[in-house]
């Protein structure tokens, strides 16, 4: 750093470092940078395949789309800052998605207490997720699994295979309202979207609570002995993520209008992979939740693009699995040579 | 822990005859197998008592037949989860490639026996395949075997989706009636085979890698071991014996369908945990994890039998994984404490 100026500005400096700045930025901002220009290439390439792709129409409703996926995401993300992982997402988004039409049973008026049940359900849930890894020390991973089976038996069970007469209820016209509904062109959702972004990437970035979720994914031992309540922090954690799937189990019956079995199964994997196209280190402790959004965009942007095309829905399946593993290789890799 | 060495410091064995005390030692070290085999007795007499109270008699050839033929997937997928989960890994693609492999075989096992049994040596080295590429990405990729899996999980399904969309497909009932045998339990056979099969791994080079590598990585290493042999080893056996549950599968519903499998990665750690194994590695037997998926299917039996909803099922699934994992660290705690 104290050299001297050298004379000739642009010389080939020698043995270039490994982690290259890339327009000034860290591995975690230009991951980031990566996924929103991944997101703006998909719609440059599907606006030269398919015109129209990139009307304003097209853009609204892929964010949309995103939106359910970004939102699951956000929960996803804050269990992954700390090197764990929720495989409950399935049935918790389910189970909200049907007990918000069971409670409503399609009344506006009882729409704030179906609503506040249900994500206090969520949270509840994702709670005792957090209890079973940071008090009983089970793995994270066998948890959740496990929650995640408890949580469809009972689902099952109660509504009798979907079969009770108040799980044909419709969401609330509020809560379809809610998705449908557009203010300026742009529908209400994405604004809700938006606005859980910018709380979300606060909350990390500028709060204690932020700070100790980086510190716990980095090296909870440490964590610990510098006097964060770990056990605390994660069961906290594991109840957001709980509360996310239920936020985004109540966006999707309001946008589908009734509740299915099943409709929670495909959120699972595509919020991980929106955290990992995201540059959210699947080891914990690095990574942002704009990343997050901006790959929930770039992956669902992508797989509309080879819908329009007539690839068929397992192809979905298979290419964000195989776009999760290159991701995985390529920036595992860079991390390793950092 | 030396293996033979002589313990007579230990003042709780002072008054054991020597013979006695070797059995006592067996016994500790096995504890989880030992537990898991003791429940399993439990839980078929329970189901026993349960069946003759309601029914008037004992369960006969025929329940203990299907009983049998039902677990034999559970077995299979159960004892490559088990040889993952030694080397501190984890494999949830298992339904994947259950599913991959009986969509497989719904397709291509021809109409003769002939072409059924090379159709199905076939489908086991798609299996080793799919494994590999699990392994080859865990170890050569030094990625979480976790995050690779779910994405291999996907990966999979999409595949057995994309080559059988619909339920169907034919399987050759010689084929069926080799593999499972609705006359008689001689699917137990098959569980004793495999038993004898994991006796021989244990002693074998990889056996003893799988467990060291478990155990300490670093420590593995230092001796001479190949961690990314040994991990990619571990994947595609898990790959083969997953898909020799597709093809149990296949044979005994006598056709193929691409989701039969998804069930598995759930219910294959479920037999695991229940079978004694510790979820963090090195320690464990695949001959508990056999007594962990007839035990499973005993659990569901026994709750057809208190009447309860079919529909309840994962819940109880989930519920006992739970316990089993929280009640094995609890005794792993204890034991720990009266050794110190």
């Amino acid at each position: 750093m104290t050299d001297p100026i050298p004379v000739v500005p642009p010389a080939a400096p020698a043995a270039p470092p490994p982690p290259r700045p890339f327009l000034g930025l860290d591995a975690e901002r230009r991951h980031i940078l990566y996924a929103v220009l991944g997101a703006i290439l998909v719609f440059a390439v599907g606006a030269a395949v398919r015109p129209g792709f990139a009307s304003p129409a097209s853009i609204s409703a892929v964010l949309l789309v995103a939106s359910f996926v970004g939102l699951v995401a956000a929960g996803q993300t804050f269990v992954i800052l700390i090197g764990g992982i929720d495989l409950s997402i399935p049935s918790v988004l389910n189970a909200a998605a049907i007990l918000l039409v069971t409670s409503t049973l399609g009344d506006d008026s009882r729409a704030v207490y179906g609503i506040t049940l249900t994500l206090a359900m969520g949270a509840g849930l994702g709670l005792l997720n957090g209890v079973g890894i940071a008090i009983l020390g089970v793995p994270a991973v066998i948890m959740t699994l496990a929650m995640n089976g408890i949580v469809e038996g009972l689902m099952l069970g109660l509504s009798g295979g979907l079969t009770c007469q108040a799980c044909a209820s419709y969401a609330p016209p509020v809560v379809q309202a809610a998705v449908h509904g557009s203010l300026l062109g742009v529908p209400l959702a994405i604004y809700i979207w938006v606005g859980i972004i910018v709380i979300v990437s606060i909350v990390l970035s500028f709060t204690t609570f932020g700070r100790r979720t980086y510190a716990i994914g980095n090296n909870a031992v440490a964590s610990h002995l510098a006097g964060i309540n770990v056990p605390l922090t994660t069961i906290l954690l594991y109840a957001l993520s709980g509360f996310f799937a239920a936020l985004a189990g109540i966006l999707l019956v309001g946008f589908g209008g009734q509740a299915s079995l099943e409709m929670g199964t495909p959120y699972l994997f595509e919020s991980i992979a929106a955290a990992v196209v995201g540059g959210v280190s699947i080891l914990g402790g690095r990574g942002h939740y704009l990343g997050a959004a901006a790959g929930a965009v770039s992956l669902v942007a992508l797989a509309t693009v080879l819908q329009t095309m007539n690839m068929p829905e397992y192809g979905r399946d298979i290419l964000y699995g195989v776009v999760v593993i290159a991701l995985l290789l390529a920036y595992g890799r860079e991390q390793e040579g950092a | 822990m030396p293996l033979s060495a002589p313990a007579p410091t230990n003042p709780a064995l002072a008054g054991i005859a020597p013979t006695d005390r070797h059995l006592l030692r067996a016994l500790a070290q096995n504890f989880g197998l030992v537990l898991s085999w003791a429940v399993l007795v439990l839980a078929i007499l329970i189901y026993c008592a349960i069946y003759y109270g309601q029914l008037g008699t004992l369960p006969g050839n025929f329940e203990i037949t299907s009983t049998v033929n039902n677990t034999m997937p559970l077995v299979l997928s159960g004892l490559g989860q088990t040889i993952v989960i030694l080397t501190r890994g984890l494999d949830l693609s298992v339904g994947g490639i259950i599913d991959l492999t009986n969509a497989l075989a719904a397709l291509y096992l021809g109409d003769t026996l002939q072409s059924a049994i090379l159709g199905s040596i076939a489908i086991l080295g798609v299996g080793a395949l799919l494994g590999f590429v699990n392994g080859a990405l865990v170890a050569f990729g030094r990625l979480q075997p976790i995050v690779v899996t779910i994405a291999t999980l996907s990966i999979y399904q999409g595949l057995a989706i994309m080559i059988l969309p619909q339920p169907g497909g034919t399987i050759p009932p010689e084929f069926s009636a080799l593999l499972v045998n609705s006359g008689a339990p001689w699917a137990l056979l098959y569980c004793v085979a495999f038993g004898l099969l994991w006796m021989m791994l244990r002693r074998s080079r990889l056996g003893v890698s799988i467990y060291a590598v478990g155990n300490d990585p670093a420590a593995a290493t230092a001796n001479g071991i190949s961690l990314i042999r040994t991990r990619l080893a571990a994947y595609v056996l898990s790959g083969v014996a997953s898909a020799g549950a597709g093809l149990f599968l296949a044979a005994s519903s006598t056709a193929g369908d691409a989701t039969t499998g998804n069930g598995y990665t759930l219910t294959s750690i479920v037999a695991v945990v229940l079978g004694g194994v510790s979820l963090f590695g090195g320690r464990g037997s695949g001959i508990g994890a056999i007594a962990g998926a007839l035990l499973t299917t005993m659990i569901v039996n026994i709750l057809f039998f208190a009447q309860i909803d079919p529909l309840y099922q994962s819940f109880y699934e989930g519920l006992f994984l739970v316990l089993a994992v929280v009640l094995t660290m609890a005794v792993g705690r204890l034991v720990k404490r009266r050794r110190r």
